[in-house]
């Protein structure tokens, strides 16, 4: 049985790229998580706000798209402050079961929020790039999605920066560490809720935007949130360069595993749920994933 | 704290006290979808039916009388349907049919409407409601009082199949042209896969491997980079519009030279909106006209929905309002209007197309044995005219009244 | 100390018994004895709509305590409780119609089948804590769900499986007034187990385990034995559960069966107050009643004038969406100790009234 490897080449280049996209939305959500240990399952229904909001500028508002862009980011920016300022001020100090269920119950309202300003109905954007694909190492990707693979690269490089060297990222990983210590040394703990938020939900709109521009944009683009879980899994929870190394690795096997679903299998549903089974075997074999930091349980 | 026991206890008390209590009216119950997973099709319907039930009331009605109509959005979740249709039936007045959905209501409340014997019309087109005398053997319970406007989802993909072969003999293929059936697995899409495979394999194509692809949007190029390495020529896709449109971007992408046939409710004018050029050529069976097409009944089309251009799903809808209206206007001659007299209504006319509607609906034959009403398939592909959406019909295949098909 | 009183004023329990009772006073025994009398007579009184909705509460009830005994009172975060919920409603389909097992048999050993389900996801979900085991049952959920969709001799596949009424020497129980009692029975069964189980050993154990879980192993609680008794002890419920349902709508589908069910289970317990018995059934009534609510709403808004504008009917039936998000988070902020907690404001202070200090 021969391995036609330049077709599983092509899986991987797909992977690779799908992956990074991937990455970004897991870097959103271990932004929160490393600044407040906050698990926000609403990841998905930010990047479906940023998609629908510049969709919204450049169709209804007729913003030339630079500008819509910036608007979105402004606006996203915006509106997770809003986010963590009503729903998880109040839920300072109170169990990680509130807090996931906050979340949880705030990507069903956006939801419905969303579908109800939005509409129900697909939409797609309007040409706003000059090239729609290019040939990248045999493959033709859209150029959106290797705009937005550069664009996590200069992410994944400033976050490593910003972590290990501003003041803002020092104070936000000691906030993770321990809240009350760091706010006894002067951290300003409400400061890092509101940037870690902000940020988190401006890079989710950022990828948003990109799969929005791609494969339209409707009220299911939020089931990209769930892959979410199974690369911070793999990555390790509060590692940011695990979620990316993640959500490359999840892309990566979603393709190898339809490749061999397609070519030698034939079982059908691998490209769906490879992602899940491996998720359970990571967690039972290495929970704290490749590069999360180990609990030292203290009594 | 008072006031809320206060707000508490005034809904309670009016969760009891249910269901509009009309004088000489029709009751007709209607669920729709305009806020759940399928919204995109359930909002184009329940316009056409409070568009097109508000039309027949302002045009005298059913012999004098007007249709009052309870429409509920249940959010495509089957508990609300099943705790919706209780509600009606212990109203003060019971609905004398019902309009129903889709797959999820359908399914729920089969057992119910079947029992209760309410007429029961669906835009669910699932070939196991085809049967209300259990003689064909292959549906798991007869029901009769259901009841659907147009070919049922294995039909439909046995004469888009029937198609794609004698496409294949005009453009002179040589050898076998291969097929392969895309869908997620899920019920909706799992619905004609039978059938379809068979007939694919009947009519001499390479049947492939399956393909499976969600039915919420996603990035697909995986999915059709496998498609396009199989090499298939012909694709069905069983999915609703939401997943087809971000396959269809996604295969342009990846450059898949398959033509894709789709179910009925997969490809719309909205789907075309959303893909663009990348939906040329995709072709779906369609059992209404769509907007704009020069038939007579075309202009109470257009009245009903107030000179705004509709889509394909929003004519299928007022179809079914009109089949109702003449099986209503026909009980009522017949010994009244009572749920039982209007599914005998149902079944009087052969090839009946409803007055008004000439030309835009496929016309159709119940009858007390078979509930097939469209066997005659129109088959169209969708174009983009100058920058809109347009259909160019391709053919017309009958896929006929077999035995052994009937109900898978 | 009056022995009709709500609660005594000081604690004159002298006894381990009288400090283990499942009701606190006498009054509120009588109290609940009363109610299910009343709710006895009630399918003579109420209409099938009513009924149709009390059933609903019920199992949903059933399956909301199972979660709660889970979450509530051991700690472990699940969310992948929809899809025990639909194994048992399939088990039980499937041993019905192709093993014939008569119904009433099937229920219980369909709620079996998906206990045994639990443990094969909870045997290794005792090993994780806290976010990971959240996010490996939600993985087990998906999973699950796909195999639903795959398992076409199990689940009927496209067409789903039909189930058929139970019979009880003779007689159908199908119809929302025999269904009542039949539910009314599990019910009342499965929370006076829940009760008896959280005031014995086990139960102690399950919530030592969540409160502090080292604590718990260091006073010698084997921490990954009750972690599986309470993962089993929630599936079977879920299971049983999702039984119950199947034959009352004579159809199960893999449709619902999906991540929302989950999350509306989970919607209940926080809602109904985590760790408490009474609280599932309270949070069960609401998720339920609140739709129906909510569409009466709409109707009433109908009839008037103002209200029946294409954007306010619009926004309302997003709003029964929005609504089940949105009572969560309002509950977590302002009420997150649950309805329970609110109940039990309000009887003390009618208790103390006009004293409420």
């Amino acid at each position: 049985m021969s391995i036609r490897f330049d077709l599983l080449a092509l899986f991987l280049v797909n992977g690779l790229i799908v992956g990074i996209l991937y990455g970004l939305v897991a870097m959103s959500f271990v932004l929160i998580y490393k600044a407040s240990r906050v698990v926000n399952f609403a990841q998905g229904e930010l990047l479906l706000v940023g998609a629908w909001v510049c969709w919204a500028s450049v169709t209804k508002l007729g913003m030339p798209f630079p500008l819509a862009f910036l608007a979105t980011l402004i606006f996203t920016g915006v509106l997770g402050l809003l986010i963590q300022l009503v729903t998880l001020r109040p839920l300072i100090g109170e169990p990680l079961i509130s807090m996931i269920m906050v979340t949880v119950g705030l990507s069903v309202f956006l939801q419905a929020v969303l579908k109800w300003i939005f509409g129900v109905a697909p939409q797609s954007f309007p040409t706003v790039l000059t090239a729609k694909q290019v040939n990248f190492l045999g493959l033709d990707v859209e150029v959106a999605y290797l705009g937005s693979a550069g664009f996590a690269l200069v992410l994944l490089a400033g976050f490593a920066f910003f972590f290990k060297y501003s003041k803002l990222g020092l104070g936000m990983r000691a906030t993770a560490f321990n809240q009350q210590v760091a706010s006894s040394l002067g951290v300003s703990v409400r400061q890092v809720f509101a940037v870690s938020w902000a940020i988190s939900a401006v890079v989710s709109a950022m990828a948003g935007i990109v799969i929005g521009m791609v494969n339209g944009v409707s009220a299911g683009l939020a089931a990209f949130g769930i892959k979410v879980f199974p690369a911070v899994i793999l990555g390790g929870l509060d590692s940011i360069l695990g979620a990316v190394v993640g959500g490359i690795i999840v892309g990566l096997l979603e393709n190898v595993a339809e490749f061999l679903d397609g070519q030698v299998l034939h079982w059908g549903n691998l490209y769906t749920i490879v992602p899940f089974y491996v998720l359970v075997i990571i967690l039972m074999i290495k929970p704290y994933g490749l590069f999360g930091t180990r609990d030292i349980e203290r009594l | 704290m008072k006031t809320k026991v206060a707000v508490f206890g005034a809904v309670a008390a009016l969760v009891i006290a249910n269901g509009p209590s009309l004088a000489d009216d029709i009751f007709m119950g209607i669920l729709d979808d305009t806020t759940g997973a399928t919204a995109q099709l359930g909002v184009e319907f329940a316009a056409a039916k409070g568009d097109a039930i508000d039309w027949i009331n302002a045009h005298g009605g059913i012999a004098g009388k007007k249709i009052a109509r309870d429409a509920v959005d249940y959010g495509y979740k089957a508990p609300q349907a099943i705790t919706t249709y209780k509600r009606w039936m212990s109203g003060a007045t019971k609905p004398v049919i019902i309009y129903g959905y889709g797959t999820a209501d359908t399914e729920a409340l089969s057992g119910f409407v079947n029992d209760d014997k309410i007429p029961f019309l669906s835009h669910s087109f699932s070939a196991k409601l085809t049967d209300p005398t259990g003689k064909s053997g292959n549906v798991p319970k007869p029901t009769p009082y259901n009841f659907f406007h147009g070919p049922s989802y294995s039909d439909g993909c046995r004469a888009v199949v029937t198609w794609a072969s004698e496409d294949w003999k005009k453009k002179g293929g040589a050898g076998k042209a291969k097929f392969v059936f895309m869908g997620d697995n899920h019920p909706f899409p799992n619905s004609p896969k039978e059938a379809c495979l068979q007939a694919a394999s009947e009519l001499g194509f390479e049947v492939l491997p399956q393909i499976q692809y969600s039915l919420r949007p996603g990035d697909f190029k995986a999915q059709c980079l496998t498609l396009r390495e199989s090499g298939a020529h012909y694709a069905f896709l069983a999915n609703t519009g939401d997943g087809n449109v971000a396959l269809l971007k996604s295969c342009a992408t990846v450059d898949v030279k398959t033509r894709f046939l789709t179910n009925i409710w997969g490809f719309s004018e909205i789907v075309m909106n959303a893909v663009g050029e990348a939906a040329n050529g995709v072709v779906i069976p369609l059992h209404v006209k769509p907007w704009g097409t020069d038939v007579p009944g075309m202009k109470t089309v257009s009245e009903i929905a107030k000179g705004q251009p509709r889509s394909t799903y929003y004519i299928a809808a007022v179809c079914t309002v009109f089949y109702a209206k003449e099986a209503m206007e026909w009980a009522d001659k017949n010994g009244g209007i009572s749920p039982e007299n209007i599914r005998k209504g149902m079944t009087q006319k052969k090839d009946w197309v409803p007055v008004g509607l000439e030309g835009m609906c496929a016309p159709a034959t119940w009858t007390a044995e078979d509930h097939r009403s469209v066997t005659n398939i129109e088959v169209v592909e969708g174009r983009i005219k100058d920058g809109k959406p347009g259909w160019n019909s391709l053919a017309t295949v009958d896929v006929g009244r077999d035995a052994k098909w009937w109900g898978k | 100390m009056a022995s009709f009183s709500q609660r005594p004023c000081g604690d004159y329990r002298v006894t381990y018994a009288a400090d283990t009772t499942i009701f606190p006073t006498r009054a509120s025994a009588y109290a609940c004895i009363a109610g299910v009398v009343v709710l006895a007579c009630a399918p003579f009184v109420l209409s099938s709509y009513v009924l149709s909705l009390l059933i609903y509460i019920g199992i949903y009830g059933i399956a909301a305590l199972g979660l709660n005994l889970l979450t509530g009172c051991t700690g472990q975060i699940s969310l992948g409780h929809a899809a025990f919920f639909g194994f048992g409603a399939f088990a039980s389909a499937f041993l019905n119609n192709k093993l014939g097992v008569p119904v009433l048999l099937a229920m219980p050993l369909g709620a079996l089948l998906a206990t045994l389900v639990g443990l094969i996801v909870g045997i290794p979900a005792a090993r994780i804590r806290g976010l990971y085991l959240a996010i490996a049952t939600l993985a087990s959920q998906y999973i699950l769900e796909d195999f639903f969709a795959r398992a076409e001799w199990f689940t009927g596949g496209a067409a789903g499986a039909f189930a058929k009424p139970p019979v009880l020497f003779g007689l159908t129980i199908s119809g929302e007034r025999a269904y009542f009692y039949l539910v009314l029975v599990c019910l009342i069964a499965v929370y006076l187990y829940a009760a008896n189980l959280l005031r014995t050993r086990d139960g102690r154990a399950f919530i030592a385990i969540r409160d502090h879980y080292l604590s718990a192993e260091v006073m010698g609680i084997n921490l990954t034995r009750y972690r599986i008794l309470a993962f089993a002890v929630s599936t079977f419920y879920a299971g049983l559960a999702g039984a119950l349902l199947a034959h009352y709508s004579s159809f199960v589908s893999s449709e619902s069966i999906n991540i929302l069910l989950s999350v509306q289970f989970f919607a209940m317990i926080i809602i109904g107050g985590m760790g408490s018995v009474m609280g599932s059934l309270m949070g069960a009534a609401f998720m339920v009643l609140m739709p129906e609510g909510l569409e009466t709403l709409v109707l009433m808004l109908k009839t008037t004038s103002w209200g029946n504008v294409p954007q306010i009917m619009n926004g309302v039936a997003f709003a029964k969406e929005a609504a089940i998000g949105l009572m969560i988070v309002l509950f977590l902020i302002f009420e997150p100790e649950g309805l329970v907690h609110r109940w039990r404001l309000i009887k003390s202070y009618w208790k103390l009234y006009p004293f409420a200090h």
